[in-house]
């Protein structure tokens, strides 16, 4: 992309509520970085039982 | 023939007064012997929301490589070549994971009180480690060297001048900003992550709200 285009390119898409207003670009980064957090809490990670020791380390 | 050892009395190593025994002693007290880099860790470490910290750190040293990359083609480079475009591209979105890793880890530090057990400091140096890294990054979008940069500068301008900052740190002079992108506040970010680093493996990672209750 050339710099005049990128001059003349049609602004992003927003969203508006209120008085707060977010990109839709930042909002969908947002959502996706609250859901890998959510992930890492629930999914399960992939230890081997055996392998801990009598003080609990692996 | 002889050896270093040969030569060394035992006055020389723990001669208190000697400035390079003391820098030693210091060095080696940094940390618990053996937790410099321990192959092993307390079992509730064995959860994903404990892989941001260094997921932070390995898309950090990537920001590092590829912006050494870009300094050897200078600021101007990704412009007039795809090479060059494409080392920028890794920059940019090497600093969209680190920022990502990082705030998820600040998160997940949060919502476990990880400044418990004597690790305040631990938590500040951190604190401290995402503002400059957030200006780090902004002096990066005003060293792009296009319309965005110049309209990014001109917007900032009044808000800088408002708190008197304008006077030593001038976002409209992109050879300024371009050296606090690659000098300076890559210091301060550099040696701030090692103190964190240090902090972390001193206090160990920090357990679960309910661990400790439990324990």
């Amino acid at each position: 992309m050339s710099g005049l285009s990128m001059a003349t390119a049609a602004p992003g898409r927003y969203i508006s509520w209120g008085v707060l207003q977010i990109s839709v670009t930042n909002a969908t980064i947002i959502g996706v970085m609250i859901l890998v957090f959510i992930l890492a809490l629930v999914v399960p990670f992939p230890t081997h039982d055996d392998e801990s020791d009598e003080q609990g380390h692996r | 023939m002889t050896t270093r050892a040969d030569h060394a009395s035992p006055e020389e190593t723990v001669d208190p007064t000697n400035w390079t025994n003391k820098l030693r002693g210091r060095i080696e007290g940094l940390v618990p012997k053996g937790q410099a880099l321990p192959a092993r860790q307390p079992v509730y470490v064995a959860s994903w929301i404990y892989v941001f910290g260094v997921l932070t750190l390995a898309s950090l040293v990537v920001v590092v490589a590829s912006g050494c990359v870009l300094a050897m083609g200078g600021v101007a480079w990704w412009h007039v070549s795809s090479l060059g475009h494409f080392f920028n591209s890794i920059h940019l979105w090497s600093v969209e994971m680190t920022f990502g890793f990082m705030v998820i880890h600040l998160w997940g530090k949060f919502w476990m009180a990880a400044w418990r057990g004597k690790r305040a400091l631990t938590w500040m140096s951190g604190i401290m480690l995402f503002g400059i890294s957030i200006g780090t990054s902004f002096t990066g979008f005003l060293s792009q060297s296009n319309f965005d940069s110049q309209w990014i500068g001109g917007q900032a301008k009044d808000g800088l001048n408002s708190i008197g900052a304008g006077a030593f740190f001038n976002v409209l002079n992109p050879g300024q900003m371009l050296m606090w992108h690659i000098v300076l506040l890559p210091l301060a970010v550099g040696a701030l992550t090692l103190v964190h680093i240090i902090l972390v493996r001193r206090h160990g990672v920090v357990p679960p709200l309910d661990a400790e209750l439990e324990g």
